[in-house]
């Protein structure tokens, strides 16, 4: 029991201190952003999803649900930190900032709530890479970004060029 | 006019009958035997030798292709084989690092490097010919599909981060699905040795069949260029033996020739010397007899001199438009008195309105005069010669010539004699024993100058029944006749 204890009291040191070097990141408020883009949720090819519902794509996001219908292992796809994407991700999707999500995940990790932490990958191309190399690999890309090699599911029956997609990128306000 | 005794032209006549133009090509043959030898031996060689080239330019095609496939073949499975390994070393890399964007990196150089097994596969299958490398290219093939199958579900659980699983998949699935892709190029490497080592032992074939071949080449060369020389060699001893032949006979001929009248001319010039001629009637028997001999010896010499000229080419021929029935005339009355102290009977059928023919006025009257002259002496038997000339196609049908002839109802020339009477001091036989005088060289002379007018001489005979010899002159042309008329015809 103590060499856990002192792996819990060490990881939560750590969370602590990233979220210090990073900075906190604020949740932007509408009011002080404007909406620029969409983003779309890829999933690999041979992923038998084709649309997920915005309230399904949280619990995926968060770790909530771990595996696909057909069997395959969930692995959540994230850019790094900073990147307007995760943000946007983290915003829309996550309803929480980067400390929460950061937070959410060490817990749901310590309590085993949550099985695998997300990937994280430095750029768009790797995202992409990713999910296809990985059949229950789910992550998001600007539709720029998006090619054959993946496949783009529905939001609440809607994909990234529909009127009220919902999953959208924001700028800052000046 | 007598014609019971007239030569017709009958099968065993034609048999007989021996014209002198056609001669000229078995002539020409022989003079030029040598060279066309050459000619002969040197075309067959350079068939030969291109037989040989092209045979050795395609063993050099051969060993070319065979090397080049072989370069290309090695090169294309020591790259299946490295890009194989590269496949499963890129993915085993990915185990090393907990970085997904380097996991990701490794998966990329794995992935490039499985497209270009799977391409090479596809090309061996292309290129393949026999059917265990048929066998052995597919059995590759279903093994890396297989294998990759594996290397996916290991690649996918190293990104998701599954490390033991991916290294426990590998373990119990992608090891063993690999060494039987490892096997599978294995065998097909071996296949390409044996085939390579085939395509070289037909190499080796055909090189050794090559130099078989320049051996037989060099053979043949050493056997036909011997055979050149002995045949040049022998032309040059038949030739030296001709001439040699050729002097005995002139040598032998005039000086039987010469022998008689000299002899004669001896004799009365001793009883003249000794006073037996007395009385003026006996001194005029002498001269006369004199005279005869001395006219038959500058006969001799003047027909040697004449053949001589003939012979070496350097005749010099004044060639004009003639009229046949004046030359025919020229001669007759040159020989005329000949005719008439021999007791012949001379028939003359000369057709009207004969084309005019070209020719050396002199050198044609002389032909003739040895034709009729050789009548004279050979038709002894019924003493009668008929000159004859008529209008007739040439042998080529393109052109008319003018046929003169003489006919005599004497012996006749046998068969075996007829393709010989045309050489120089050539007598046959039975002039020899019937004690003909002549030195031979009467029809050849005949015989070079109506070639050298451009026409022939030719020959119809049947033992018992007569000769007739025909000289062949080309006509000149109406158009040019008439304007050659027009301008008077030279007289003989």
């Amino acid at each position: 029991m103590i060499p856990r204890t002192a792996a819990l009291v060490l990881l939560l040191a750590a969370a602590v201190f990233s979220q210090r070097a990073v900075g906190r990141v604020e949740p932007t408020s509408p009011k002080e952003s404007k909406p620029q883009g969409s983003l779309a949720v890829v999933v690999n090819q041979s992923n038998p999803i084709n649309e997920l519902s915005l309230a399904e794509l949280r619990t995926v996001f968060l770790g909530g649900r771990t595996h696909w219908p057909n069997g395959r292992r969930i692995t959540l796809v994230m850019m790094e930190p900073g990147q307007p994407e995760r943000d946007a991700v983290l915003k829309e999707v996550c309803r929480m900032d980067e400390s929460d999500f950061r937070r959410h995940f060490l817990q749901g990790l310590l309590t085993g709530e949550v099985l695998v932490s997300p990937k994280t990958l430095a750029t768009p191309v790797g995202v992409r890479k990713f999910v296809f190399n990985v059949p229950g690999a789910i992550g998001y890309l600007r539709p720029s970004d998006v090619d054959d090699s993946v496949k783009v599911i529905r939001i609440d029956g809607r994909l990234p060029s529909d009127e009220g997609y919902e999953l959208r990128l924001r700028e800052a306000a000046e | 006019m007598k014609t019971s005794g007239r030569i017709q032209p009958s099968a065993q006549e034609r048999e007989q009958s021996f014209a002198p133009a056609p001669s000229r090509i078995p002539g020409f043959l022989a003079r030029y035997s040598s060279a066309l030898f050459l000619l002969l031996v040197v075309g067959l060689e350079a068939g030969v030798v291109q037989f040989v080239i092209r045979d050795l330019h395609s063993a050099n095609t051969e060993v070319q292709r065979m090397y080049a496939g072989s370069v290309q073949g090695l090169r294309r499975i020591g790259g299946l084989q490295y890009d194989a390994q590269e496949t499963r070393r890129a993915t085993l890399y990915a185990l090393t690092t907990n970085d997904s964007n380097l996991q990701v990196e490794y998966a990329d150089q794995t992935r490039d490097a499985d497209k270009r097994v799977t391409a090479g596969i596809s090309q061996y299958l292309q290129q393949a010919e026999l059917a265990r490398e048929l066998e052995a290219g597919r059995r590759l093939q279903t093994d890396w599909t297989s294998y990759l199958s594996v290397r996916n579900e290991v690649l996918a659980s190293i990104l998701e981060g599954s490390t033991k699983e991916a290294v426990a998949r590998d373990l119990s699935q992608g090891v063993p699905s690999f060494d039987r892709v490892r096997q599978d190029l294995e065998e097909i490497k071996r296949l390409y040795d044996a085939r390579a080592s085939e395509q070289l032992a037909d190499v080796a074939e055909l090189a050794s069949r090559s130099v078989t071949r320049l051996f037989g080449v060099l053979l043949c060369t050493l056997f036909l260029a011997s055979v050149f020389v002995w045949v040049l060699q022998r032309n040059k001893m038949a030739s030296t033996l001709q001439l040699a032949r050729m002097q005995m006979d002139f040598v032998a001929s005039v000086s039987h020739e010469l022998r008689t009248p000299l002899a004669v001319l001896c004799s009365a010039a001793d009883n003249l010397a000794d006073g037996v001629v007395t009385g003026k009637e006996q001194l005029a028997k002498y001269s006369s007899v004199i005279r005869n001999q001395s006219r038959q010896i500058n006969g001799l010499v003047n027909e040697v001199i004449l053949f001589t000229s003939t012979q070496n080419g350097k005749g010099r021929y004044v060639l004009r438009p003639l009229q046949p029935a004046l030359l025919i005339q020229s001669a007759l009355d040159s020989t005329s008195e000949l005719i008439n102290r021999a007791g012949f009977t001379l028939e003359k059928r000369i057709d009207p309105d004969l084309p005019l023919v070209m020719g050396d006025a002199s050198a044609l009257s002389q032909c003739l005069q040895n034709l009729i002259t050789n009548a004279l002496k050979y038709g002894a038997r019924s003493r009668w010669i008929s000159v004859q000339a008529h209008r007739a196609e040439s042998k080529d049908r393109h052109r008319h010539e003018v046929r003169i002839s003489v006919h005599d109802r004497g012996t006749g020339i046998d068969r075996t004699d007829l393709p010989r009477i045309f050489e120089p001091f050539y007598r046959s036989p039975a002039a020899v024993a019937g004690q003909i005088h002549g030195a031979g060289l009467g029809l050849p002379i005949a015989k070079s100058l109506a070639e050298a007018m451009g026409g022939g001489l030719s020959v119809r005979t049947e033992l018992g029944v007569g000769s007739v010899f025909t000289l062949h002159l080309p006509a000149v042309d109406g158009h040019e006749s008439k304007e050659i008329q027009e301008e008077r015809p030279a007289q003989i």
